[in-house]
């Protein structure tokens, strides 16, 4: 059920101009910005005198910055993909047909994260070009750009949790992909309020509640096992709320 | 004949309004069960209940001896469902759309069936384009099909006629005609003449409430409440005082080239139509028309839904 319910969605994503264009766009500006950093990263390196070329380090000044810059590309590119996931089938009144079939709320909810996720490795896959390079220049830190593939893929799997359960509450896909953005936003600023709080405790709380913690370790081949809990436990706290706002049935 | 469907004291309450309250009917197997009502009557809502897809507040449901919830799983594949507004995805080809639903419904000989259904519903040469590309006819078709690709045997079709043409109305009365011979079918229109066409029982709801239920037949008993007459005079006629027969109205006078017509409602169901023709015409008058009424499907609705 949850093969045929993706295979559907994943078909749905690539019948309409949306996935390529987003694909399209995606793979220029992550190019643009890796093109940059590397001029950004050889022009340092030309400019400062031999005995100090070490201190800039090519894994902190493009590799790390490379992958933020992806992280902060999903702030819109996941709620696009995401927004219509509910909130169309709600105004066309799709859902009845999963509502009248033995398939159940959390299997539609299932399948379509998993459809929105191949969607984001296909961004992915078009960025596999960069390690290539990054490898032809002599960096063979693999372990490093697996968690880093790691640490955006979980953010992915986090924005579009976010963006479904946006999607499921409201049949305007402006309004929900505004509320998943919003949403996005408030993770990543609920971090720089825990560096602001004087309180440890509250510190603690608030850097620990923000994702970009957690990205940055991960993002720095630290395979922490409270980041993957994290990550797992989001994912299916705001899967949970879209199958519960779902189950509703208020629509 | 078994009553299948059972709808007993159903509530549907959303936030500061009722949209179906206390109802309770049923339905046999085998027949075509029109279910009848204005725009915004709870037709909708209570036939998406009985289908699964909406909860009850208060009320039970028990279609084939089971409980209906949204949440029971075992009864999906037993009722197929055409809401209102058929359920479609526009990006999908006819063939692959009907594929999916049967998929979901866990259909194992999925070819044949959707072949089965598209050629049953003349879809065969739509198969391979998009449903958003095609007439409202089509997407009607379509809706039905994927209500049929996985023989359910209780369908739920709300208003599945509303906004077709002359022609693919006959076409799908007809196929709706046909599929009762293995189908017990819940059907809504606002056409009344297509209930009586088709429909041996009916329910009419208005403002969320039951009005009436039953054999067709038996509500137009019901509803007839005495005798009425349609009595035609010559021209300039008019009609002498008939409280001998029992109380009498006259419900309507109209006047025709050649002849005054009036419709009479007699309080008592006695046929006295044999009295009645010589009291006139032993009166002098021109008896030219004498026959009894029955209230059409239409008074009864309409009196059902006035005022209340």
């Amino acid at each position: 059920m949850i093969f045929t319910i993706w295979k559907k969605e994943v078909e749905s994503y690539f019948s309409a101009p949306l996935a390529y264009v987003l694909i399209g766009l995606f793979s220029l500006i992550s190019g643009i910005v890796f093109f940059n950093l590397l001029v950004t990263y050889s022009d340092g390196i030309q400019s400062l005198p031999p005995e100090y070329t070490e201190q800039i380090s090519f894994v902190e000044e493009v590799v790390l910055k490379f992958f933020a810059n992806v992280n902060f590309l999903f702030l819109v590119f996941i709620p696009l993909m995401t927004m219509k996931l509910f909130s169309e089938e709600r105004r066309l009144e799709t859902l009845d047909l999963y509502w009248a079939s033995p398939v159940k709320d959390w299997e539609l909810v299932l399948s379509k994260g998993l459809a929105a996720l191949t969607l984001v490795l296909c961004f992915l896959a078009v960025t596999i070009i960069f390690p290539l390079v990054i490898w032809g220049v002599g960096i063979k830190d693999f372990k490093l750009i697996g968690t880093s593939y790691l640490a955006v893929l979980m953010n992915a799997g986090a924005y579009i949790s976010l963006g479904m359960f946006c999607s499921s509450i409201s049949s305007n896909q402006v309004i929900a992909g505004l509320l998943s953005i919003l949403g996005i936003m408030f993770l990543w600023m609920i971090t720089w309020g825990g560096h602001l709080n004087s309180n440890y405790l509250v510190a603690e709380i608030f850097t620990y509640i923000g994702i970009t913690s957690h990205f940055e370790r991960l993002l720095r081949g630290v395979l922490g096992t409270q980041d993957l809990i994290y990550y797992f436990s989001f994912i299916f706290i705001f899967s949970l709320l879209t199958v519960k706002s779902l189950g509703r049935r208020n629509w | 004949m078994d009553k299948i469907l059972l709808v007993d004291g159903v509530t549907r309450e959303y936030p500061g309004r009722v949209a179906v309250s206390n109802v309770s009917f049923s339905v046999e197997s085998g027949s075509i069960h029109g279910f009848l009502g204005p725009n915004g009557a709870g037709k909708s809502t209570t036939m998406k209940m009985i289908a699964g897809l909406l909860p009850v507040s208060s009320g039970t449901i028990s279609l084939f001896g089971q409980k209906v919830t949204p949440e029971g799983q075992e009864l999906k594949n037993k009722i197929g469902l055409l809401p209102e507004n058929a359920p479609l995805y526009l990006d999908m080809k006819v063939e692959k759309f009907l594929q999916f639903i049967a998929k979901l419904h866990g259909v194992k000989n999925i070819r044949e069936q959707v072949d089965h259904v598209m050629e049953e519903l003349k879809l065969t040469e739509v198969k391979g384009r998009l449903i958003g590309n095609l007439s409202k006819g089509f997407k009607q078709r379509v809706g039905l099909a994927q209500a049929l690709v996985y023989d359910a045997p209780f369908l739920i079709l709300d208003e599945p006629t509303n906004g077709l043409d002359p022609q693919a109305v006959v076409e799908l009365r007809d196929f709706i005609k046909k599929l009762s011979a293995k189908k017990t079918i819940l059907f809504s229109s606002h056409v009344l003449s297509e209930v009586e066409q088709l429909c041996d029982q009916i329910t009419i709801i208005h403002k969320g409430r039951i009005r009436a239920s039953g054999d067709l037949a038996e509500i137009h008993r019901k509803f007839r409440q005495g005798l009425v007459l349609k009595i035609g005079l010559g021209t300039g006629e008019s009609l002498p005082d008939l409280s001998s027969f029992g109380s009498f109205e006259i419900q309507h006078h109209s006047q025709l080239s050649n002849e005054e017509v009036y419709l009479v409602n007699f309080s008592s169901e006695k046929d006295q139509r044999a009295d009645l023709g010589k009291f006139l015409i032993d009166r002098g008058l021109h008896l030219m028309t004498l026959q009894m009424e029955s209230p059409e499907l239409e008074d009864i609705f309409l009196h059902m839904t006035e005022n209340r």
